[in-house]
């Protein structure tokens, strides 16, 4: 028997339903594409900021460090000690694959890993020096609710110093809140997380505060905040060995 | 259930977990402004150094140095260390230094000394290219105990290879590009250090201008130098040295010189001294290796072409033994003059073997760190090992102890030294 009103409902459910699923469908979402954002809506491609590192020992104890950093492009970054007295002076550079350490007591160079830290903080090297997330690792999966993304990242090359990553991603700013850094093995090395959204001027706003922790570290913090973070472009010549020991000259 | 989906579950604690972090990392704040370059700048160190030596009084070196002195079984050493850097930016440059002055004292004699370590004025014209003129210490090659195409620097002590050294007074500039590709950086480094009476006199013979310069390319990720010195107060050298990692763990690296025309003094067991010219090559070819749990290993082996080999090493310990059984003064007077020429360097040997390990947070004590370091003349054998341990936990206070066990037979290396072991404890603290 022909039911109108049961054809009606019918079509009104598909209607709700297609709703629903547009969106949904639209967000297919391109997980390339969200990363590309999350890497933009963190930080300008080219930039400089200031950025403070504490270092929290299962005692309270703290020590901190200050850095001057330049990053050009997806993959150039150096970054100069200012504090403390015993670091003052000391760069990094990271050009790709490629990292430095440059001690001003040394004077010269040498060739540096990823997992090391320079501070003894727990973050590395491959934290204090990151280069776009985009750059180092591919989108594996996605999935996507209310609240946010969950990004499956696995690292490109086996230079990078997390093999896979887990990052759990804002839906409206389109800004990490969690990532969960891992081993190849499997082990989880340590979990970022990123708080404290502050507008930095200039159309960025990004969380100011990062801290972690690690299983391998019990009982140790470090926290990382930023100042000054704005749009800035460099020379390449800035990028490379030689100027090291005159970076300290650039700020402004 | 995926594991993705798993996680998506696990948001309501993602952002509980966040929110306790903000909460935590709020109480810290952090204004950038403080640390706007300033006209003027000052830092340094102040250190405390104290030295115990157990004499080897059978050996060549303790005989050479410690002659017509009281005899010693051990001797203890107290140095303090005031290092001093600063920057000052008036007009276009920028004038930067570095003092060092120490003070030391032991049983047998105290003395100081007040360096300039450093002292230059740069001007950075545009973003490519700098000058500058003044004292510097310009640092060449990759090695980590040796450098042999440091060709305008004091020698490097392999015991404390970063330590800083004094430079020489000189002019150079820098000439950088980038010109993408595979080849990713190219620098050039010309040198000119003037040599006389009163300026860098202890770099070789008065009267010259000596130019030098060095080439450096980042070409597909592999650092390449090829550096080069004129002939004037020192023979005309060449070289080259390259550094790449193998994966982001492993590096390895190396340096090759050739020095042309160089002389070389050479002695019989009889104080009979032969000179001869001729060209010497040197080469080091090292690696440094990270390991999962932080321990870091270093291995160099390195051929002083300049250097003395086992049998010529031991007719000039056969010297000195003579001369101090024999106590004939024509044969003593030789074998000090030796000693203050190239019998005297610090690695005076033709082979020589590296190792460091070192461990970061040993024990688990974060800034505690744990190191051995031998050292080897691949030829005679003798070698010395250091165990070190050092914490940095304190804020700007470094803390180190060492060990320096000295260990060879009879006319070797590491047996004819002046000590056979050595405790140094130094503290320094930075400002």
């Amino acid at each position: 028997m022909f039911n109108p009103k049961g054809q009606i409902v019918k079509k009104l459910l598909w209607l709700i339903l297609c709703f629903v699923a547009l969106p949904a469908a639209g967000a297919a979402l391109d997980g390339t594409e969200i990363l590309k954002k999350v890497d933009r809506n963190l930080e300008p491609e080219s930039y400089e900021a200031y950025r403070q590192l504490i270092d929290i020992q299962p005692d309270g104890s703290k020590k901190e460090s200050v850095l001057y950093t330049m990053k050009k492009g997806r993959d150039k970054v150096v970054a100069l000690f200012l504090a403390p007295p015993s670091d003052k002076g000391r760069v990094t550079l990271r050009d790709g694959d490629n990292m430095w350490l440059y001690m001003p007591d040394v004077g010269r160079a040498i060739r540096i890993t990823s997992l090391q830290s320079v501070t003894g903080s727990v973050f590395n090297n491959a934290d204090i020096m990151r280069i776009d997330y985009g750059a180092e690792y591919n989108v594996e999966a996605t999935e996507e609710d209310t609240a946010g993304y969950v990004l499956s990242l696995k690292a490109k090359t086996g230079e990078v110093a997390y093999d896979k990553l887990k990052m759990w991603v804002d839906k409206q700013l389109l800004l990490p809140v969690t990532i969960e850094c891992y081993a190849a093995s499997g082990l989880l090395i340590k979990t970022l997380r990123f708080s404290n959204i502050k507008d930095f001027g200039g159309g960025i706003k990004r969380p100011a505060t990062l801290t972690t922790d690690s299983p391998l570290q019990k009982g140790y913090q470090s926290i990382m905040q930023w100042s000054g973070l704005k749009n800035a472009t460099f020379p390449d010549e800035y990028f490379t060995l030689n100027y090291l020991p005159r970076i300290a000259e650039l700020r402004k | 259930m995926t594991p993705l989906r798993k996680l998506r579950g696990l948001w309501p604690l993602v952002f509980l977990v966040a929110a306790a972090g903000a909460q935590a990392a709020e109480e810290y704040s952090f204004d950038a402004s403080a640390y706007e370059k300033k006209p003027f700048e000052f830092g340094g160190y102040v250190e405390l150094k104290q030295e115990h030596f157990d004499l080897n009084r059978s050996g060549a070196f303790y005989k050479l140095n410690n002659f017509n002195q009281p005899q010693r079984n051990d001797l203890d050493r107290t140095t303090g260390t005031l290092q001093l850097t600063g920057k000052l930016r008036p007009g276009i440059g920028t004038f930067d230094f570095r003092t060092n002055s120490n003070l030391q004292r032991d049983q047998l004699s105290h003395d100081h000394d007040n360096s300039i370590y450093e002292a230059a004025y740069s001007i950075r014209p545009s973003p490519g290219f700098t000058a500058e003129a003044g004292k510097r210490s310009l640092k060449w090659g990759k090695g980590y105990a040796w450098n042999p195409i440091g060709f305008v620097e004091r020698v490097k002590d392999p015991n404390d290879p970063q330590l800083a050294r004094e430079g020489f007074v000189m002019a150079d500039a820098d000439w950088i590009a980038s010109p993408g590709g595979d080849l990713q950086t190219v620098a050039f480094t010309p040198v000119l250090l003037p040599v006389s009476s009163d300026v860098n006199s202890d770099f070789g013979s008065t009267g010259h201008l000596n130019p030098a310069a060095k080439l450096y390319l980042l070409y597909r990720d592999t650092d390449i130098d090829f550096a080069w010195q004129g002939k004037g107060s020192r023979p005309a050298r060449y070289g080259m040295d390259f550094s790449r990692n193998l994966t982001s763990n492993f590096e390895i690296h190396g340096e090759w010189a050739r020095i042309l025309q160089t002389t070389r003094q050479v002695t019989d067991s009889a104080g009979r001294v032969t000179t001869s010219v001729g060209d010497a090559t040197s080469y080091l070819l090292g690696l440094r290796y990270l390991t999962e749990v932080d321990t870091t290993y270093i291995v160099e082996y390195y051929r002083n072409g300049t250097g003395y080999s086992e049998d010529e090493s031991r007719q000039f310990y056969e010297l000195v033994d003579a001369a101090f059984t024999t106590g004939n003064n024509t044969l003593l007077q030789k074998a000090l003059s030796l000693s203050r020429g190239s019998y005297g360097r610090p690695n005076s040997g033709r082979d020589y073997l590296y190792f460091r390990a070192q461990q970061k947070d040993a024990l688990g004590i974060v800034y505690f760190q744990a190191a051995v370091t031998a050292m080897m003349n691949w030829q005679d054998r003798s070698y010395q090992v250091t165990p070190e341990v050092s914490y940095t936990g304190i804020n700007n206070l470094e803390l180190r102890l060492k060990v320096f066990i000295l260990q060879g037979g009879s006319f070797t290396d590491f047996g004819e030294k002046a000590n056979s072991r050595k405790i140094e404890l130094n503290a320094r603290y930075y400002f």
